[in-house]
């Protein structure tokens, strides 16, 4: 049987599935797949630290765009705007549950669970505490990332204003900018980081508390 | 660094012949090795890793042909009713498509066309040609199958476009004498998307494995 040292040396693409070995990088450096070219793992010794700032900052900026207007119109002298808020009051007026549901959990709840619990696990690693909370944390994100869809809703958003181009005059809010913002944020975490390295870091950290039940 | 040698030699054999014992863990990424035992957990975040794989393939059916039932209605009923000074009128998918292209917004046509049309229909005959090309071990690459799981995968939640873009021009169009509404449609197509999800994201990668 293989030792956990000896399987940390394999990986496997995410892609196509192909095992590799893994070999030692400088840093910055880059691993590809050797059948589709997919980025299968990077070196950066400071991950941790450039995704905590990254993490933050969007989470502030996310804060910003579910709490102001996002977009108004003006439709020969009468005014709308969207907002989060004015979005469920709406879906609640129509009585449509379901969809208001969803969309609470997709666009409100997942996303920033998903960007709080990440900025606790990496602050709880930067400080070396509280093992347990971030393995469940860790556990939660990997569930987490299919169901994020804000930037689903970025795209609707442009779709809509377009639709809405020639008959009213849109004017963008502070929360569109933040959501710009954010969107842009997530990507450069979502590329930076992948879950392999935050579980090895994971295990570095803490140690191997967890006794390996493979063996 | 002979003993680091003798350790990568004895990897490299390993991978030469057991290549299809290497598990990577859904949730923690982890590379596992297959022991022959019924049932195991990962080794790093002990999530459950192996379970009989009739159940994932069950299930995987079940979400799937509940898609499939409510795409019909998604497509049948309006996803949009405009209000316009006491007159209704009721959109569907195809129709508002329609109306998009003959008024010349060619590009939101399109993307409307590809993420709420394509989009479904090819997860519904991707994830359908995977359960059915495992099960009956049909011949072509597994490399493929892995590819083209992961596509199915990626490209899921794209279909929401059309029901957000409804939402949100529900919001904007609030007036007295106009009035915009998300209708039936709306509904069954924001769950046939999630029901979708749920039949990819249930669909075990191991059942390409096991088919030599």
């Amino acid at each position: 049987m293989l030792s956990n040292q000896e399987l940390d040396q394999f990986i496997i693409c995410k892609k196509c599935n192909t095992l590799h070995q893994k070999i030692p990088l400088h840093q910055g450096g880059k691993a590809l797949c050797s059948k589709c070219n997919t980025l299968i793992y990077r070196r950066d010794d400071n991950m941790v630290e450039k995704t905590l700032a990254l993490v933050v900052t969007s989470l502030i900026s996310l804060l910003i765009a579910f709490q102001f207007t996002i977009i108004s119109i003006n439709i020969n002298g009468l005014e709308k705007s969207l907002s989060l808020l004015s979005l469920f009051a709406v879906l609640l007026e129509h009585q449509q549950y379901v969809v208001g549901l969803m969309f609470l959990f997709l666009i409100v709840l997942f996303p920033f669970m998903m960007l709080s619990s990440m900025f606790f696990v990496l602050f709880f690693m930067k400080i070396k505490k509280y093992s347990y909370a971030v393995k469940r944390l860790l556990i939660l994100l990997s569930h987490l990332k299919h169901w994020n869809m804000l930037d689903i809703f970025f795209i609707s958003l442009l779709v809509a204003m377009v639709k809405l181009f020639d008959y009213a005059r849109i004017e963008v809010g502070i929360s569109f900018i933040a959501f710009i913002l954010t969107l842009g944020l997530e990507l450069m975490i979502t590329k930076d980081i992948s879950f392999d390295e935050l579980w090895r870091n994971y295990k570095q950290t803490y140690g191997d508390i967890n006794d390996d039940r493979t063996e | 660094m002979n003993y680091g040698e003798t350790i990568n030699r004895r990897m490299e054999t390993l991978m030469m012949i057991e290549r299809s014992k290497f598990i990577r863990c859904h949730t923690c990424e982890a590379v596992n090795y297959e022991g022959g035992k019924e049932e195991f957990f990962c080794r790093r975040c002990q999530s459950k890793m192996h379970q009989p794989k009739y159940i994932s393939y069950h299930r995987t059916w079940a979400f799937l042909i509940t898609a499939i039932i409510l795409y019909v209605p998604a497509n049948l009923y309006p996803i949009l009713i405009t209000k316009q000074f006491g007159v209704q009128t009721e959109s569907t998918i195809l129709g508002g498509i329609i109306h998009l292209w003959e008024v010349g917004s060619y590009p939101i046509a399109l993307i409307i066309l590809v993420a709420s049309v394509f989009v479904p229909l090819l997860k519904f005959i991707f994830i359908t040609y995977l359960l059915i090309s495992t099960k009956y071990n049909v011949n072509s690459s597994r490399v493929d199958k892995h590819k083209l799981f992961y596509i199915t995968e990626a490209i899921g939640p794209w279909s929401m476009i059309d029901v957000f873009v409804v939402i949100i021009l529900s919001v904007l169009i609030h007036f007295s004498g106009v009035q915009v509404f998300p209708g039936a449609g709306a509904t069954s197509f924001a769950l046939m998307v999630f029901f979708t999800m749920l039949s990819a994201l249930s669909f075990d990668t191991k059942l390409i494995k096991k088919e030599n």
